[in-house]
């Protein structure tokens, strides 16, 4: 079977997704479970109904976002894996102003949203000068930046934007600073056009301004940046940033973009390993912005079907983020394709 | 400039037991967490100190003390023993790392990639693992009789698997650089042409020390609730992995220096449990910040001491003949 | 006339690539005990590949090897040692950080896997075999400090510690200077003599007469013609290397040069080892001139070059474009004053190979204000534009121009990147290596394309490894040894001979006038 070169990264990535479902299939079958009835209550979970389709949409959100995260700085050549610390801090920034600082409504969702955004840029700050100016590795500096803003948020959490008498959680946002929801009958808000909206804003600066380019050419071939005058540091600090700017809005968006809670857990729980689950959505989507907005819905799917899934089979809902894992695993490896296009073709 | 910290770190060695007397913190009992937070991290170390020698990189330490550690459990209670357990582990880590060696040799995978994918698998896989061997997401206590009894030293009580971990970094050196199969491997991650046309097999070095790595990874990962904590969550290895690695770049890819690298980090992490236990300290300093000390100290020293390494050429890099 | 069978014979071998490429389409070749049989071809004839193949590092897709007659199966390398087939890489496979004994034991160490190194006792049987055959290396310095002229005895010494008796030399002879050309053809002669069987892969001419006995050429994958090197002239092997009898010369006329646009004074700059790799040099390139820099490789040319173009921090000196003194790392700056870069390394410094034709036109030239629309978006129609120009202007190849330059031949590649760097409008071209690996097509049209800009007034300096390339096209020239310039002048003082001393380091004393470094001025 052949396919026009084009479209390769396409069924390359769907076939990745396949074979890593096959893979979690395997699984739910060692574990005694079905596998068919297990993936069809994922299917009917996910796009079963209208109100399951808008729930997909609104777990796509936030891991359009990470996945950005992720993807921007490969492509300039870096390992950012410090999504999930970013949006923690992200989610915080977004609590503070939302929920704590009074303005007139209209202002008050925009500095949400920016002070979210901001948050996570200045987060994303360390490792990005550690990488920059000390050749610390972005792997190890920014997997330790997320366990500190693990810490470090909810100590803010806990002590500073804790709702009176309610420990596990901390002051929702004001009405002023919530994000319209779309429909009734599901979580999901307007937040969904700002992601994408940035997404896409992402993808215009990468390919279409000269700053894009160069930090482009820094992760295509550091070599040949430095003859075209490109300083690393730069790029480096550059592309963190945006990954930043997207992993705060992540988080903010799941406080003042996601009722019914509108606020962040004293936990967390409400926005732990949406970073991590952005990897995955980063490689599937070819860390392409574009690429990565259609490959969070194919996760937002994976993550709200897992609840019927869980529900109706009995299978835990966890089990998607080891899929996950499985689909990250298999994009890794570049040859597995040509490879297995080779055995098909002889 | 690397004895300049040897060195600052031997005067805190020093120092430290008589500031942390005046503070209230008994040295002995922190120096025996210290070597329980020490063997995790010595032993993953080590291993992948031999492994990147090899010119290999397994970012996913991480998920192989996370998934050991829960499956190592449960060798534990179906055999019944602690040992058991810890050979289980030990096992599922070999597997592991020699599954993440196989697709970085034969597949020519992009190794932080992969490593990473193995992360987040155990990120799902563990509680899904949770739940479906005991039906329990939060912790799982076992029989305290299956924990790996300590051994009375100089030093307090101490666990054998510690000493272990000091007995195979010593036995990783020697292995390096006294033997026929470390030079073998030592040539492998500095120039992989020049062992193939020496008509050694390249896969097979590689192979064999991502499996030893993930081995001792996995010895590390059963010895966390096994040896020290006494029950199993799913967020076990916090972060461990990755101060493991740290510790392998901080040791400059050197066995014995990655074990003196992992006493200090798990010294660290010994004095933060002191703090947060210790009466009349506990009360004066956030729990919070205390849980960071680990995690900063791992950045300052990432931060501080790298760049300069001299690695192997081709660490992550994948071999193939044009 | 030779009445026993080849030592090795290989027949009908094919070789496709999983890319797809075909390097070998049905090739014989035999090597008899006591001959040298050089292996002639152009770039990307298959020379190596065969050769690859005959040593178990590739296997064929179809065909046959024979050694002493009998039919062989070479799954990788250690198979063809056992046959006493081994191959000298061009591109050394030594352990860097490993001295020249660890080097000779890999894989011969003899023991158990966990028994120690048995260095002492290899010792002995390594001077020996040195010994033996006449060759000198030092055993305990690690091979990453010795000159690449004794890392290649090391690659020899290792093969022969194997048992080779059939040795195949790839470009054996491109890192090393006339003189110790002649020393090393006495050394293979005398292994000849000893019975051993010798290829020699390369695509020179000249060595090809002067050492070996038969003559096989490649071309394209199939042999273009076999004869005894006695009956061979350069015109005939020429003719059959490339096909046809092309006019390899570039027509130049004589040009006065004006000005001095590239001042370099007192100039020192280290390696990224930190030793000094240029010192203390002082040169002037003019107006409508091309001074050549000659010179075995490693001699400093690299650094001095990336000195010049803003890829490397000098220790100290200045460097004057057009008078004005120029910041040094700074490729932008430069850019702007008038420097056109060739690099060394086309696919390292000069292309991003996974951006398309496109988008490496404008690589380094990106912020050039003609393509930039204000906020910094780039101005996507002129330079679609001026892409399709540059493709049409220096006839490069390519299905459109949204392929990655990566799937570009290598001649097509640098045709886009001297396009690029010429279509600048430059006061100074600085060109390096700018025709290594090309086919003779691309070769020719680059070579007359730094000639064009010579005689457009521009000042060029171009450093290249390949001799008759600086010859034909320098009008001065200069030979680069340790450091420094050992010879700077005329062209047309330097005779061939005279470079080639020069490259050694020695002056020699009839041309001590030429040799001389004369005033930069």
């Amino acid at each position: 079977m052949r396919t026009p070169r084009a479209l390769r990264p396409l069924t390359e990535s769907l076939a990745t997704v396949a074979l890593g479902l096959v893979a979690g299939g395997l699984l739910i079958w060692a574990f005694g479970h079905s596998p068919v009835a297990a993936y069809r209550a994922l299917a009917v979970g996910a796009f079963g109904t209208r109100e399951d389709l808008l729930e997909t949409l609104a777990f796509a959100t936030p891991l359009m976002l990470t996945a950005l995260t992720f993807a921007v700085g490969v492509r300039a050549g870096l390992f950012n894996i410090g999504a999930e610390g970013q949006m923690y801090l992200g989610a915080v920034g977004a609590t503070f102003v939302a929920g704590m600082v009074p303005m007139p409504a209209g202002v008050h969702l925009a500095a949400a949203t920016l002070a979210g955004m901001a948050a996570g840029a200045l987060w994303a700050l360390i490792p990005a000068v550690l990488k920059a100016w000390r050749g610390a590795h972005e792997v190890i500096s920014t997997i330790m930046c997320n366990w500190i803003a693990l810490h470090l948020s909810m100590y803010l959490a806990i002590n500073f934007l804790a709702e009176p008498g309610r420990a596990e959680r901390t002051v929702p946002a004001l009405p002023t600073a919530r994000y319209p929801v779309l429909s009734e009958e599901s979580t999901l808000t307007a937040v969904l056009f700002v992601a994408v909206g940035f997404a896409l804003v992402v993808y215009a600066y990468l390919w279409g301004t000269r700053a894009g380019y160069e930090l482009r050419l820094a992760g295509e071939n550091p070599d040949a940046a430095r003859y075209a005058g490109v300083r690393p540091e730069r790029v480096v600090v550059l592309s963190f940033v945006i990954g930043g700017l997207a992993a705060g809005l992540a988080g903010a968006s799941q406080v003042i973009g996601r009722p019914p809670a509108w606020s962040l857990y004293a936990t967390l729980g409400n926005v732990t390993t949406l970073g991590f689950d952005g990897i995955g959505v980063a490689l599937v989507g070819r860390n392409h912005p574009v690429g990565g907005i259609l490959a969070a819905v194919l996760f937002g799917a994976l993550a709200q079907g897992g609840r019927l899934m869980e529900y109706e089979v009995g299978v835990l809902s966890e089990l998607v983020r080891a899929l996950n894992g499985i689909i990250v695993f298999a994009m890794a490896v570049p040859e597995l394709w040509t490879l297995l296009r080779r055995r098909l073709a002889r | 400039m690397r004895w300049v910290w040897w060195l600052v770190a031997a005067a805190v060695l020093v120092g430290a037991p008589r500031l942390l007397e005046r503070a209230g913190l008994p040295p002995v009992s922190l120096l025996e967490t210290g070597l329980l937070a020490m063997t995790p991290l010595a032993l993953a170390a080590v291993g992948e100190c031999l492994n990147e020698k090899a010119g290999l990189v397994n970012i996913g330490l991480e998920a192989i003390f996370m998934v050991s550690a829960t499956v190592a459990v449960w060798f534990a209670e179906v055999g019944r023993s602690g040992y058991t357990g810890l050979l289980g582990g030990a096992a599922v880590g070999a597997l592991l790392g020699l599954g993440l060696g196989a697709v970085s040799v034969y597949g020519r995978a992009d190794q932080i990639i992969a490593g990473m994918g193995l992360n987040v698998f155990a990120l799902g896989f563990v509680p899904f693992l949770l739940i479906s061997l005991w039906a329990f997401p939060g912790i799982h206590v076992f029989p305290n009789e299956l924990m790996v009894p300590r051994v009375s030293t100089p030093v307090g009580q101490v666990s054998p698997v510690t000493l272990a971990a000091v007995a195979l970094a010593v036995l990783a050196h020697l292995l390096l650089h006294r033997t026929v199969l470390g030079f073998r491997i030592r040539a492998v991650g500095e120039k992989p042409e020049a062992v193939d046309v020496a008509g050694l097999r390249v896969d097979r070095l590689r192979l064999l020390t991502a499996t030893v790595g993930g081995a001792l990874a996995g010895l590390g990962g059963a010895f966390l609730p096994l040896g020290w904590f006494g029950a199993l969550v799913k967020e076990i290895s916090a972060g461990r992995g990755f101060i493991a690695l740290a510790c392998v770049v901080f040791a400059g890819l050197e066995p014995l220096l990655a074990l003196g690298a992992a006493l200090l980090f798990g010294l660290a992490d010994g004095f933060a449990s002191a703090v947060a236990v210790t009466p009349g300290v506990k009360e004066r300093v956030p729990f919070y910040f205390v849980a960071m000390i680990p995690y900063a100290l791992t950045l300052g020293v990432v931060a501080a001491v790298i760049g300069r390494r001299r690695f192997p050429s081709t660490v992550g890099r994948p071999y193939a003949r044009e | 006339m030779r009445e026993q069978a080849p030592r090795v014979q290989m027949r009908g071998i094919h070789k496709v690539y999983p890319d797809g490429t075909a390097a070998l389409k049905g090739v014989d070749f035999r090597v008899h005990a006591g001959e040298i049989v050089a292996l002639l071809g152009e770039n990307g004839a298959g020379k190596t590949t065969l050769m690859k193949v005959l040593s178990g590092l590739l296997r064929p897709t179809r065909g046959a090897i024979f050694v002493d007659g009998r039919p062989v199966l070479f799954r990788n390398p250690s198979d063809a040692l056992r046959c006493g087939i081994g191959m000298v890489h061009q591109v050394f496979t030594l352990v860097p950080p490993f001295t020249a004994l660890q080097n000779v034991l890999l894989g011969q160490e003899g023991t158990g896997a966990l028994s120690p190194l048995p260095e002492a006792s290899a010792r002995a049987r390594v001077a020996a075999l040195l010994e033996e055959v006449g060759l000198e290396v030092p055993l305990d310095v690690p091979v990453e400090s010795l000159p690449v002229g004794v890392q290649q005895r090391v690659e020899i010494c290792k093969t022969l510690y194997r048992g080779t008796s059939v040795l195949i030399l790839d470009e054996p002879t491109s890192a090393l200077t006339p003189v110790e050309v002649e020393e090393f053809f006495r050394f293979l002669r005398r292994l000849r003599d000893r019975g051993a069987a010798i290829v020699l892969i390369t695509h020179k001419l000249r060595e090809v007469l002067e050492v070996s006995d038969r003559v096989v050429v490649l071309r394209q994958g199939l042999v273009a013609g076999e004869l005894p090197t006695s009956s061979a002239t350069a015109e005939k092997l020429a003719e059959l290397m490339v096909g046809q009898l092309t006019a390899l010369r570039v027509r130049k006329s004589p040009r006065a040069p004006g000005k001095p646009v590239l001042s370099v004074r007192g100039l020192t700059v280290r390696n990224d080892q930190g030793r000094v790799a240029v010192r203390d040099l002082s040169f002037d390139v003019r107006e409508g001139e091309i001074v050549g820099v000659a010179g075995v490789e490693g001699n400093g040319q690299s650094e001095l070059v990336q000195a010049l173009t803003g890829l490397r921090q000098p220790d100290s000196g200045e460097v004057y474009l057009e008078g004005e003194r120029v910041p040094f790392v700074e490729p932008l700056a430069l850019y702007r004053r008038g420097l056109a870069h060739v690099p060394e390394d086309k696919a390292r410094f000069g292309l991003a190979l996974g951006f398309d034709l496109v988008e490496n036109s404008i690589l380094g030239r990106q912020r050039e204000p003609q393509f930039v629309r204000r906020l910094g978006r780039l101005n996507r129609p002129v330079i679609l534009r001026y892409a399709q120009d540059l493709v049409r202007r220096f006839h490069v190849v390519a299905p459109d121009l949204a392929t990655p330059v990566r799937s570009l031949s290598g001649g097509n590649q640098q045709r886009l990147l001297v396009g690029r760097e010429i279509s600048k409008e430059p006061r100074l071209v600085v060109a390096m290596h700018p025709t290594r690996g090309l086919d003779v097509a691309s070769t020719l049209y680059i070579r007359e394309l730094l000639v064009q800009m010579r005689d457009a007034g521009k000042a060029v300096l171009l450093v290249s490894a390949d001799l008759d390339e600086v010859l034909e096209l320098s009008d001065r020239i200069a030979v680069m040894y340790a450091g420094q310039f050992v010879g700077l002048g005329p062209a047309d003082q330097f005779r061939r001979e005279t470079v080639g001393l020069l490259m050694g380091g020695v002056v020699p004393a009839d041309d001590a006038d030429a040799a001389r470094a004369p005033s930069p001025h």
